[in-house]
């Protein structure tokens, strides 16, 4: 089978990967291009693990087919940070200590920060609400909506 | 969320830093083992069978062998015998079936091929010709006369007199004390319910992965994620029957286990696959592979029979418990057995539980395995009595709780336990009287778990700044690499960020028990003070000779060699001044620490919870919780928190939504996240730890395991609410929006019983 | 070394239901064989995957534990988790 050739842009770089013509977004950033932070937690769109952004729309990476990233741009966990700052977000998790195993953290904070983007002081309930497509097992949600609250307050107040 | 301040005595334990793999854990660098890619990597894919019950006739697997990109093909074939008698036979024909499959989803051969897409195919093109038998799904068709029998051999462990014919029934265990009968007899109240539960799933976000690289010179790297890698290790061996030394375990990041972790399903196929095609495989499981092979922890049918005085006191208990495990003997009713009476004072009982095998897959251990249901039952009970005899809920397990020295269900005294303590925790709390709203209910629940010690191994290097590194063999499933440097920072007197907490491979630190039974901070923190203290001779040795002194004149103290005898003056000497000039005092500073921890002390927790019932649909919404649990001491106190906090979800779907669903032939009904719903944020509120600190004698900063304890109250704090709510008693889990819909029109709202 | 023996009720079969006897034994391993010698059978079912408790102390494998003259050893099932 020939492989599609696909053009995009990747966390602000340009970037270009084959992929085949099944093969899902969330595979192929994660084995053609080498982005392993989204997880696959499902395959079907349940557990929100591959969670990331494409042209400002949060998606399940794994549902979506790699060659509709063509032209597109695309955002991941690994561009969250900048330079050696982390994002509120991630500094916040990490304060909060809102992972445990952190397996379902990359996909919450690209949640997250799509939420906060779309609505900068939520309610507790548009965050519970907001991030309701995404499984933590370990941690009951209480420190993570916490942290999303405490990141959006230093968004805010900079 | 109450907090309990850092212990005035303490510097490090007790505070909240930042955990140190945090960083690569919030930027997506942590590697988990499905992010892991070797070169010249293939893929494997398990074949697994689509009957609950069947004999494997013949398994053809010579098409799937000339595919393309096809490397390897294994079937039970390729591993050795394995008698019925090994200790480990069980995991063995679990892990692939042999003459017989035992559920659907039962592994049965495994492909390797270059892409996972060939894999996939040359999987589909494996012929396996079944011989289908009747299955059995439930525990009464396990137990009925003339049952298909899944193991032909199984006889009854524990029978008195000993089984003579072979059963369903893997396992009899008894316990008794006082007189029965007197006891009822003495009782002015007298209560027996029956409940029902459903096996449910661990539900950890990351599917089980490897990646195994065998050599020519038949030694194998095993990439994976476990709660154990020693246990991978020697599992793989055992099914393999190699030497322990061929095989090297290298832990990756764990995406959650709650038991579900502590034993393997993967590993030998990737091991066997990578020998014969002569490269490195890969293996990730789906989600659908997940649900259907592995962990459920086990469904029961309860019955229990209580007599209570007037006056509150409990005077006997009487219960019969059956637990299935799956296809294979598990521990279930053994584990129940111990924790259903175990809370209180019952001064006559007996209690029987059975084991019972049936087509489904084997269970795993589920945090505080067993012990969510027994509470179910036990605390539901107690809280129907409470009301029957006008008690408050709290004062009425007060008056019955078990406290320091009072004897457990099985004989022994307990050391100083902190029941007592959780229960006047949530009963103080403002949550115990807040108001109501209507259709809402509050219910209390109380749970508790023995947690468990085993051994563990720590190796401390201190580096030649001055820093160190702290070297474990427990994986770290919810920040237990915090813990060990704080402690490390408390005993040696170095700041917790120039420590680094290290997982050790199996061949970089001693032996280590799986990462169970809420063990790690508690015994393989104790490996690490060991470490530590031995650690600390040392550098108050090589400080003497820096000094001059005598040794016994070296005091260590916040960090630093102080010299305490009568010479006059001399400056201390720190890690750093000490560790400097290593090479003239010495050589290297290493210190290691192993033991076989005891005295793991149990956990008690209590929990709070008040629930909103829809009239209209059965659906309930948790609106605030409140949880206590003792900790003994805090090291962490934001992961003591954070596990009670998980535990509260997990019990909460488990009582609402969770259960496994199998058509008549024990296919499974719902194998995904869409039909098995676990809770999501916008199910929950926010919930409300309360860390209770009743130190635990046995370990040196008085640590008690708290990863389990926090999963056996939900159900039935859950279970109490929704009787307060709806006047309805609803004894099968889970209790959905039918079954409570149900419940509230047959009953009318207006009886419990 | 005369020791107070305790056996969880389902361990009591070759005593004859007895839960509390005395046996001597410098370890535990050695109280078992005693035990044994007292009891035939007992000693296969306290082989058999028993923890003690001893001083409040839960020993998940105890054979080589030293015990004190008039120790209190109780025998019950050993545990599993999560
Ligand atoms: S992996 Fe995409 S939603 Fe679960
Ligand atoms: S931290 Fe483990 S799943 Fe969220």
């Amino acid at each position: 089978m020939s492989r599609v050739h696909v053009t995009c842009t990747i966390n602000g770089d340009p970037a270009e990967f084959l992929c085949d013509g099944g093969q899902t977004l969330l595979d192929a950033l994660r084995d053609e291009v080498g982005l392993t932070g989204a997880k696959e937690g499902c395959g079907t769109g349940d557990c929100g693990a591959c969670s990331i952004v494409m042209d400002g729309r949060l998606l399940c990476s794994c549902l979506v087919l790699a060659p509709e990233a063509d032209g597109r741009n695309i955002s991941t966990v690994e561009g969250m940070a900048t330079g050696d700052d982390l994002h509120p977000l991630q500094q916040c998790f990490l304060e909060g200590a809102a992972l445990q195993c952190g397996v379902c953290t990359p996909g919450f904070l690209v949640a997250a920060k799509a939420l906060l983007d779309r609505n900068p002081d939520p309610t507790e309930t548009e965050i519970r609400y907001g991030l309701a497509g995404n499984l933590c097992r370990c941690t009951g949600y209480d420190k993570i909506v916490r942290a999303v609250q405490a990141a959006a307050e230093t968004i805010n107040e900079s | 969320m109450t907090v309990t301040e850092s212990k005035p005595s303490y510097k490090y334990v007790g505070t909240r830093p930042v955990r140190h793999d945090g960083l690569e854990k919030v930027t997506g660098r942590a590697r988990f083992a499905a992010d892991l890619n070797m070169s010249g990597q293939l893929h494997g894919i398990v074949v697994r069978s689509p009957h609950a019950h069947a004999r494997i006739v013949s398994i053809d697997t010579s098409d799937a062998e000339a595919m393309d990109g096809v490397k390897a093909v294994i079937t039970g074939d390729d591993f050795p015998a394995v008698d019925p008698s090994h200790r480990q036979y069980d995991m063995c024909i679990n892990v692939i079936a042999r003459d017989k499959v035992l559920y659907e989803g039962h592994a049965v051969a495994a492909v390797a091929a270059s892409t996972r897409d060939q894999a996939q195919a040359a999987a589909a093109a494996v012929k396996v010709e079944y011989e289908v038998l009747p299955a059995v799904l439930t525990i009464d068709q396990a137990m009925a006369p003339g049952a298909p029998l899944l193991h032909a051999h199984m006889m009854t462990a524990g029978a008195n007199p000993p089984a003579e014919e072979p059963s369903n029934i893997s396992n009899v265990t008894r316990f008794s004390g006082g007189e029965l009968d007197a006891g009822f007899a003495e009782a002015d109240l007298v209560i027996e319910r029956e409940f029902t539960t459903q096996p449910v799933h661990q539900g950890y976000i990351e599917p089980h992965a490897c990646v195994a690289d065998t050599g020519q010179d038949g030694h194998t790297t095993i990439w994976c994620s476990s709660q154990g890698h020693f246990n991978v290790r020697s599992s793989t061996a055992t099914l393999l029957g190699w030497e322990n030394s061929r095989i090297r375990v290298i832990p990756a990041e764990i995406g959650g286990g709650f038991g579900g972790k502590t034993t393997i399903y993967l590993e030998p196929l990737a091991v066997a696959l990578s020998a014969k095609a002569g490269r490195p495989v890969k293996m990730v499981m789906t989600r659908d592979e997940v649900f259907r092979a592995t962990g459920p922890a086990p469904g029961t049918k309860l019955r229990i029979k209580l007599g209570v005085k007037s006056d509150g006191d409990l005077v006997a208990g009487d219960a019969y418990l059956i637990y299935t495990n799956g296809a294979y003997a598990g521990p279930g009713g053994l584990l129940g057995a111990m924790t259903v009476f175990e809370s209180y004072k019952i001064p006559n009982f007996e209690i029987e539980a059975l084991d019972v095998v049936i087509n489904t897959a084997r269970s795993a251990a589920y945090r505080a395995p067993a012990a969510p249901l027994t509470a179910y039952a036990m605390e539901t009970m107690l809280d129907e009595i409470a009301e029957e005899l006008g008690i408050d809920p709290i004062d009425f397990r007060i008056q019955n709780a078990v406290t320091e020295g009072d004897p457990s269900t099985m004989g022994f005294p307990f050391a100083r336990i902190g029941f007592v303590e959780c229960l006047e925790a949530v009963r103080d709390h403002p949550n115990y009287k807040a108001p109501l709203g209507p259709n809402q209910g509050r219910g209390v629940a109380a749970g508790y778990w023995f947690n468990i010690g085993e051994s563990s191994s720590a190796t401390v290097n201190l580096n030649e700044d001055g820093t160190a590194t702290v070297v474990t063999g427990s994986p770290d499933i919810g920040g237990s690499r915090a813990s060990m440097a704080l402690m490390a920072a408390e005993e040696l007197g170095i700041d917790v960020y120039d420590i680094r907490p290290v997982v050790g491979d199996t061949e970089a630190v001693g032996f280590t028990d799986v990462t169970e039974g809420s063990r790690a901070t508690f015994a393989t923190g104790m490996a690490v003070v060991e470490a530590c203290r031995r650690m600390v001779v040392e550098l108050r040795g090589r400080a003497a000779k820096m000094m001059g002194v005598d040794v016994d004149d070296i005091d260590w103290m916040d960090g630093q060699a102080v010299y305490t005898g009568s010479d006059g003056e001399k400056a201390p000497l720190s890690v750093a001044e000490i560790t400097a000039k290593a090479k003239r005092t010495g050589g290297p500073l290493t210190a290691t620490g192993s033991l076989e921890a005891h005295g793991a002390g149990p956990g008690f927790a209590v929990h709070l919870c008040d629930l909103e019932v829809d009239p209209e649909t059965g659906v309930v919404r948790v609106v605030r919780y409140t949880a206590s649990q003792d900790a003994g001491t805090a090291i962490h106190p934001s992961y003591v928190e954070g596990q009670i906090q998980g535990g509260v979800a997990q019990g909460v779907g488990w009582a609402l939504n969770e259960e496994y669903i199998y058509d008549s032939d024990g296919v499974m009904e719902n194998p995904s996240f869409l039909d098995y719903r676990v809770p999501v944020a916008s199910d929950l509120p926010m919930i409300d730890a309360i860390i209770v600190e009743v130190p635990n004698p046995a370990h040196p900063y008085g640590v008690r395991g708290v990863g389990e304890t926090g999963i056996v109250p939900p159900i039935p704090a859950v279970a109490n609410a929704i009787y307060d709510a709806t006047g309805c008693r609803i004894r099968d889990l889970p209790m959905s929006p039918i079954r409570v819909l149900d419940a509230i029109t047959s009953n009318g709202g207006s009886n419990g019983s | 070394m005369a020791v107070r023996v305790h056996l969880s009720s389902n361990l009591r079969g070759p005593t004859g239901g007895v839960a509390e006897v005395e046996a001597d034994g410098s370890t535990v391993g050695a109280l078992i064989d005693d035990l044994d010698r007292r009891y035939p059978g007992l000693g296969d079912a306290l082989r058999a995957g028993v923890s003690v408790v001893i001083d409040g102390l839960l020993i998940a494998h105890p054979e080589y534990e030293p015990l004190a003259d008039g120790a209190q050893v109780y025998f019950v099932p050993q545990t599993a988790g999560g």
